[in-house]
């Protein structure tokens, strides 16, 4: 274990102890870790409304797979959320197409999109912090993920938006 | 694969292996690619998956050396939004495929304390002080 010395008084302190033992004065700022480089420090300061989420496409559950295909196509977009009222009940992708329908797809145009989407997808809040999203979408192996405001569906970010976020920051420090 | 695959085949492929996209080879030259989008478009078109790969693939895709950085890389994707460059050596032979996928899981190595130290939720906070 390693010890921290107060700044005051000079006592020494277990490591990550908020304040002194000896003086009792405030010791947060030392045991906080400063992140390595900018992007790092960006990705744990902003917030996802950073990245400006879309508004989501929604479908109904009840929607023919046909339907939601041609609408990913026309508004080119890799998903829709599928929603019942104002509930989020899943989400149907690119992936989605390529693993379940696959060559398969004339077969299904006719039936319900529930049948095809994803359920419980794992979704974020507009005030999350955009390494978070960045964590979740390397451990799900996600590519959107929807964004909630309060509780209700607000928005949608993709892998794309991370990465014009990441690429402005790249530009700007090229070095790094 | 090649250009004379068929696409059915090729998209059987790429569920098997969960791959966005697919490399499309004449020999050791890359001719095209082919990818989760330009599936979900054939699907959505009810085209006839019996026809080769060569007639809906994308010719001239946008590659990236393989002694590319990976701000290169990052800035490459970003501009063209794409989500696969193939990565060719220097005399233009594909080596492989870069996902975007892989940007994230390099990022996420890179920057362990910053990602893997979050909560699993992010509302979660501890109760109480912990240890010491």
């Amino acid at each position: 274990m390693s010890a921290i010395l107060c700044p005051y008084c000079e006592a020494e302190n277990i490591e990550g102890t908020d304040e002194c033992q000896a003086c009792g004065k405030s010791l947060m700022e030392l045991s906080r870790r400063i992140p390595a480089t900018s992007v790092e420090a960006d990705l744990l300061r902003d917030r996802i409304e950073r990245l400006w989420p879309k508004s989501p496409s929604k479908v109904a559950p009840t929607t023919p797979v046909g339907d939601v295909l041609k609408r990913m196509v026309d508004e080119r977009i890799g998903c829709v959320m599928v929603v019942d009222g104002d509930k989020l009940v899943g989400i149907f992708s690119e992936r989605d197409a390529l693993m379940k329908l696959n060559t398969d797809a004339p077969k299904f145009l006719t039936r319900p999109i529930s049948q095809f989407m994803t359920t419980s997808p794992v979704t974020l809040e507009t005030n999350d912090k955009i390494a978070f999203a960045l964590h979740k979408m390397n451990l799900g192996g996600y590519r959107h993920i929807p964004i909630l405001f309060h509780g209700k569906l607000a928005g949608v970010i993709s892998i794309r938006d991370i990465l014009r976020y990441l690429a402005e920051r790249v530009v700007a420090k090229k070095h790094h | 694969m090649t250009a004379d695959d068929t696409v059915g085949n090729v998209m059987q492929i790429m569920r098997a292996q969960r791959n966005g996209a697919v490399l499309i080879c004449d020999g050791p030259k890359l001719v095209g690619v082919f990818t989760e989008r330009d599936a979900l478009k054939l699907m959505a078109s009810g085209a006839d998956f019996s026809t080769p790969v060569r007639e809906v693939m994308s010719t001239d895709p946008v590659t990236i050396a393989d002694s590319a950085t990976v701000g290169e890389a990052i800035r490459k994707m970003s501009e063209g939004g794409y989500r696969h460059l193939p990565i060719i050596d220097r005399q233009q032979h594909p080596k492989g495929m870069l996902a975007v996928s892989g940007i994230v899981h390099y990022l996420v190595d890179h920057f362990p304390e910053t990602v893997y130290n979050l909560p699993p939720d992010p509302k979660a906070k501890p109760r109480e002080r912990e240890g010491a």
